[in-house]
């Protein structure tokens, strides 16, 4: 493998933000619609209860299982429930268990991953052995032993799921860290005595950035889909809490003859949320990476 | 039961019967066909089935677990002293169902192993002549064909009491049970217990298995045998359950006026599926010929998607509430109880919640107990208060109380129950209309049952409970300490009452008792009491001489089976394989 | 190599003994005990004495540390303890769950590979073309429909409008193979198509990275034809991440995917876990972890033995 000649100690160039963006437009633009898409969802999320019509458990049995129209958009469910207002509260709910458990994994996976990628030796295997040990449990029956003892609940989920994820990504950065730590100005920064905690910032922290993006922005999708399958399985956050996942795989599979909206509505917003993020990441990823940048 | 009571018995019938007729008002589609008009049977086929339990497997084969359970997969070839009379169905005429889950009408019951019976005082016993000439089937490293003998049935009551997983007092009415000869078993009472039948006759822990199966280890299905309609040849834990054909079984059945061997199909197959959306795929494509536990939401569909299929449906049989703990604030004040069963709009939920499909009254009692289930129509007025929408009654009856502003309490629910986390919250709504605030925290099933086991339960618990049978029904969730009693209730006059009435051997007195007792309970109101649904069964017109009927025993649907025939040219004529 | 494979295996048995430690303690902290349960079964009345004599049946009266170590005697001997509900071996349940999620969770990568491969190289040498775009699209799509409704859509839609449905009655391999993989591909394509997703972006990615290489481009400025330079150079080395990812889903293969077995009726560990939790059946959870457990750490240790045969420079260092 042939080095790769850059002057040593030459940080990224800094993307200047309006650039960057004309940028993503131009050469990215399913990326971009991605980001939108993504920002939208933010902003539902934020404001839900702004913008929500009905309250999020307004139980009226008599409308129930009414197909959308200009009162109730999205329908209503069994309860007589407005589904745009529930919809709206489950991007709020999900903006959080999102991207509050897709942080944690990050910053967990990356911290893990660089310490054991970059320092190796001693503190790699037993750390590998610690991750090995959580990794073979399947996820399933940790969050149950933690939904079980402390109750069903948002940060229980969160907090496990983050934890998870963040140590089985640990290995995808320390593979990414591994292949970078071998490159030749890392050698040459090593070689005239720069401090470890330099080189993990200049060095190999901005190369592996794009696996980082990556690995945030699956994430997110991840904790959401995550989040449903609980939901399916009887352990996610419980009713009348309406995430998407709860709403798809309980009401949604129920009534989903009598009500297809009941499905449609959740099962739309979770896959074009999760659909969203990732594109967007990818474009991120492609924008950023370092390499990639003046070689198109 | 033959005793000199049957004819007293059946003029309080006339009570129960008209209510009956009114009350479950059946789909009536499928008329009634006198059995010596029934069409002639053939023989052959598999019968396919998603069975009430169709997510769960055998929990366990050994009998000495005391499992509920096993008398539903172990009953197609293990045999119960007693047995439904089937020949009393609906189908045929009659006027039972057979749909309660671990309840046989008096008039309804005929012997199975055993052929006769008869009481004897001074002491009290009970001898019992066991049916001559029913054989095992051999069963190859376990045992030789041979004839069912006194033995076995003393045997198979040994195992179950001497086991260390038994139920605490569930045999002590009984002082000894032995083989007086060779068919012959005598059963000693210490007293008359009005259960005794249902304890070890046609209740969950009284299947009769050879002597050698105990002894060879019961644990294995691979060493069970019995003497009934069918082999247990396969089990796929999580999967299904295989039983074959037994070519030597004793019973034959009377249809169309010719008698026939029983029984018709050559194997029974129950399905395990997990998924409920799964299990009605399963139905509409054929790959099971019937299902008995349809939800009502999805009956609409399935008749547009699958016309063919013939239907009944069953009240189900558990009832539905919010139970308060009586031993602590604001509950021990019945005025507060009453209070909110009449802030909850019950006919609403009915209506909205089940579609229609439920009915508003129909616990303690089920309607299929005749003689002791008595319609709200036919309740005192107090009792009718309790399921008339009044929250203006109710708030007048919380200010009286002490209450002019609410109260706020906690209600613990089964998170993994979809249908109760949507219902809590209904009832909730209503409740705040009155100013009564709730809590609700939900917890995953083993925990949430545990509470109540440990009587750590909070103030308000929301949960179904099995009707079982009349005299269960009461005992298990009224007497003190009992451990299915989430109102904590306690009233030693009750539990006197409850033992006098186990204590009676006369079945008119005893069904006035419970339904005084029902009455006065219902009216006491320790819980909210909730509209039960219906739930669906489902079958494809090949499958014969069936007309929704579940249990000849409790969870018991082997002598059913054994009498399904299948008309497989009909299936191919139909398109199905 | 062979001391290092050496060292690794000797590695395996303090992690395994920590988390036999962990996974035996933890689920014991579930509420609602097994006790509990138990005795709800019966409908007359939990005593103290019925909980103490149940205790004691069970073998859960003695301390912590003495069912640990009696546990652990007893596996020494091949034997997993019996069931708490069943009284049968552990080890005999897990005898007939094992080959069936093996199976399952095989297909399923091998389908997932299978997609994700071709289509990550595809994508990474004909980057931002439209058939990159749709590719990506179509495979990000996969991923962003939960799974539970993939399965769901498979099961329910097809018997409304074809007639069919998925085999209900579960085909052993050995009783017949045919019928076996025909049932098993169904519920096998849902799951790859969901894990090839992530599988497809990371070759992608990391195809991306490699070809970026100055020693790709000059392998193709000498004129080497695409084909040689991508799998000969570049996809070696674009697969040790995607190995990793692998590596990582090495848990569902031995786990179970617990939604699957649910909507297919596939009797596989997932139910047996799930199952045996919700009545905490304490042996068949422990026994369960200690074989997943042991299984993903031999997987994992194939995995990074394979980083060697992909990438010199590791085994070098090393």
């Amino acid at each position: 493998m042939s080095a790769v000649i850059a002057p040593a100690g030459a940080p990224p160039a800094a993307p200047k933000p309006a650039g960057f963006i004309r940028r993503l437009f131009r050469d990215k633009p399913l990326g971009a619609a991605g980001g939108v898409v993504f920002l939208v969802f933010l902003f539902c999320g934020i404001f839900a209860d702004v913008l929500s019509p009905y309250g999020m458990n307004e139980i009226n049995p008599l409308d129930r299982l009414q197909s959308p129209s200009w009162a109730h958009p999205f329908g209503t469910d069994n309860l007589g429930r407005d589904m745009l207002s529930r919809c709206l509260h489950g991007a709020q709910l999900s903006v959080i268990i999102g991207l509050t458990a897709a942080s944690l994994a990050t910053i967990v996976s990356v911290v893990i991953g660089i310490a054991t990628g970059y320092l190796g030796g001693k503190f790699d295997l037993v750390t590998q052995r610690f991750v090995d040990a959580w990794m073979s449990f399947p996820e399933l029956i940790i969050l149950i032993v933690v939904v079980s003892v402390l109750g069903p609940g948002m940060p229980q989920i969160i907090g496990t799921l983050g934890l998870l994820l963040g140590i089985a990504g640990s290995r995808i950065i320390r593979s990414a860290v591994v292949s970078v730590r071998e490159n030749m100005y890392v050698h040459a920064a090593q070689s005239i005595g720069s401090g470890t905690f330099r080189i993990l910032w200049r060095h190999i922290l901005p190369n592996i950035m794009p696996p980082i993006i990556v690995l945030f922005t699956t994430r997110v999708g991840a904790v959401i889909l995550a989040e449903s399958g609980l939901s399916f399985l009887g352990l996610g956050v419980p009713p009348p809490a309406p995430t998407w996942g709860g709403l798809l795989s309980g009401s949604g599979r129920t009534y989903m003859f009598q009500g297809p909206w009941l499905a449609l509505a959740p099962g739309l917003c979770l896959t074009v949320v999760v659909y969203a993020t990732n594109v967007f990441g990818d474009a991120l990823r492609d924008l950023l990476d370092p390499r990639l940048r003046g070689s198109r | 039961m033959k005793s000199s009571t049957l004819h007293a018995t059946l003029g309080r019938l006339a009570l129960g019967g008209a209510l009956l007729l009114g009350s479950t008002a059946l789909l009536a589609q499928n008329k009634p066909v006198p059995m010596d008009k029934a069409e002639a049977p053939k023989y052959g086929g598999t019968l396919s089935i998603a069975p009430v339990y169709y997510t769960i497997s055998a929990l366990t084969w050994d009998p000495a677990d005391w499992n509920w359970k096993s008398n539903h997969d172990m009953g197609q070839y293990a045999e119960n002293l007693f047995a439904a009379d089937l020949s009393k169905s609906r189908k045929y005429g009659g006027k039972h169902q057979f749909v309660a889950d671990a309840y046989l009408p008096l008039d309804a019951i005929r012997g199975e192993i055993a052929e006769s019976w008869r009481w004897m005082e001074n002491p009290l016993r009970l001898e019992v002549k066991v049916r001559q000439g029913v054989m095992f089937p051999e069963k190859k490293g376990v045992m030789a064909a041979r004839e069912l003998v006194a033995d076995d049935v003393v045997a198979s009551y040994n195992n179950l009491d001497k086991s260390p997983k038994r139920i605490p007092a569930y045999f002590d009415h009984l002082a000894k049970v032995e083989a007086t000869g060779k068919h012959t078993v005598l059963f000693t009472f210490k007293d008359y217990f009005a259960e005794w039948d249902y304890r070890f006759g046609w209740g969950y822990y009284s299947n009769i298995f050879p002597r050698e199966v105990l002894e060879k280890g019961a644990k294995d299905w691979k060493n069970h045998n019995g003497s009934g309609p069918f082999m247990l040849t396969d089990f796929v834990n999580g999967n299904s359950t295989t039983f074959t054909k037994n070519p030597n079984y004793w019973d034959k059945e009377r249809l169309g006026g010719q008698e026939y061997k029983l029984p018709f199909v050559d194997r029974v197959i129950y399905r395990t599926i997990k998924d409920e959306a799964a299990s009605y795929a399963a139905l509409r494509t054929g790959r099971i010929d019937m299902h008995e536990n349809i939800r009502w939401s999805a009956v609409d569909e399935l008749k547009k998607n699958a016309p063919g299929l013939k239907w009944s449906k069953t009240l189900a049989w558990s009832g539905t509430f919010l139970a308060m703990r009586v031993d602590q604030k604001p509950f021990t004040d019945i005025r507060v109880r009453r209070a909110l069963n009449m802030a909850v709009n019950k006919q609403e939920i009915v209506k909205t919640f089940w579609g229609g499909n439920a009915e508003l009254f129909a616990y303690p009692q089920h309607p299929d107990y005749i003689g002791y289930f008595e319609p709200l129509s036919s309740m005192p007025d107090s009792v009718k208060e309790l399921f008339t929408y009044d929250p203006e009654k109710a708030k007048k009856l919380l200010a009286e109380a002490g209450f002019p502003n609410g109260f706020t309490f906690k209600v613990q629910v089964n998170a993994n129950s979809p249908v109760h986390m949507d219902l809590l919250p209904m009832v909730g709504a209503y409740l705040e209309k009155v100013g009564v605030k709730i809590q609700i925290e939900p917890l995953e099933y083993g925990a949430f049952l545990s509470r109540m086991t440990s009587k750590t339960h909070s103030a308000g618990y929301f949960m179904d409970n099995g009707h079982t049978n009349p005299t269960t029904t009461i005992r298990k969730s009224f007497v003190t300490n009992q451990t299915w009693n989430p109102s904590m209730w306690a009233d030693p006059a009750l539990d006197k009452r409850v033992a006098t009435m186990y204590a009676e051997r006369d079945e008119g007195k005893r069904q006035q008792m419970l339904r005084e007792m029902t009455r006065e309970i219902v009216d006491k109101a320790p819980y909210i009491w909730l509209p039960t649904p219906y739930t669906f069964q489902a079958w494809w017109p090949w499958v014969k001489n069936y007309d929704g009927e579940l249990r000849a025993g409790a969870v018991r649907p082997g002598p059913i089976y054994a009498r399904i025939w299948i008309d497989q040219d009909l299936k191919k004529k139909m398109g199905f394989k | 190599m062979q001391a290092y494979i050496l060292r690794r295996l000797l590695a395996l048995i303090p992690t395994l003994f920590f988390a036999s430690v962990i996974v035996f303690t933890t689920v014991r902290l579930i509420p609602g005990d097994v006790i509990d349960l138990m005795l709800s079964q019966n409908d007359i009345s939990a005593s103290k004495m019925d909980r103490e004599a149940l205790m004691e049946v069970l073998g859960l009266d003695k301390p912590m540390w003495s069912q640990y170590l009696t546990w652990v005697g007893s596996l020494f001997q091949g034997d997993m303890g019996n069931s708490l509900w069943q009284s049968t071996p552990v080890t005999e349940r897990l005898a007939e769950r094992l080959p069936v999620t093996f199976e399952l969770g095989l297909l399923a990568i091998l389908i997932g590979l299978t997609i994700a491969l071709p289509i990550g190289v595809y994508s990474a040498i004909r980057q931002d073309t439209a058939g990159d775009y749709i590719a990506r699209s179509f495979s990000i799509l996969l991923l962003a429909v939960p799974s539970f409704w993939l399965g769901t859509m498979v099961v329910v839609i097809p018997s409304i409008y074809f007639g069919w449905s998925p085999e209900v009655s579960y085909i052993s391999f050995s009783e017949d193979p045919i019928g076996n993989l025909k049932q098993m591909l169904v519920p096998a394509a849902v799951l790859g198509a969901a894990l090839s997703a992530v599988t497809m972006r990371m070759t992608r990615t990391m195809m991306l990275e490699v070809l970026r290489q100055d020693y790709i481009r000059t392998a193709m400025a000498k004129g080497l034809p695409e084909r040689l330079v991508v799998f000969r150079h570049a996809l070696r080395n674009a697969l040790i991440p995607v190995v990793t990812l692998v590596g990582l889903q090495a848990p569902l293969v031995i786990g179970g995917a617990v939604i699957m077995e649910q909507i297919f009726g596939i009797p596989g560990m997932g139910t047996l876990l799930l199952d045996a939790v919700n009545q905490r059946d304490y042996p068949i959870i422990t026994g369960v972890f200690l074989v997943v457990g042991l299984a993903v750490m031999v997987i994992n240790l194939l995995v990074d033995l394979s980083y060697g045969l992909l990438d010199p420079r590791v085994r070098v260092r090393s």
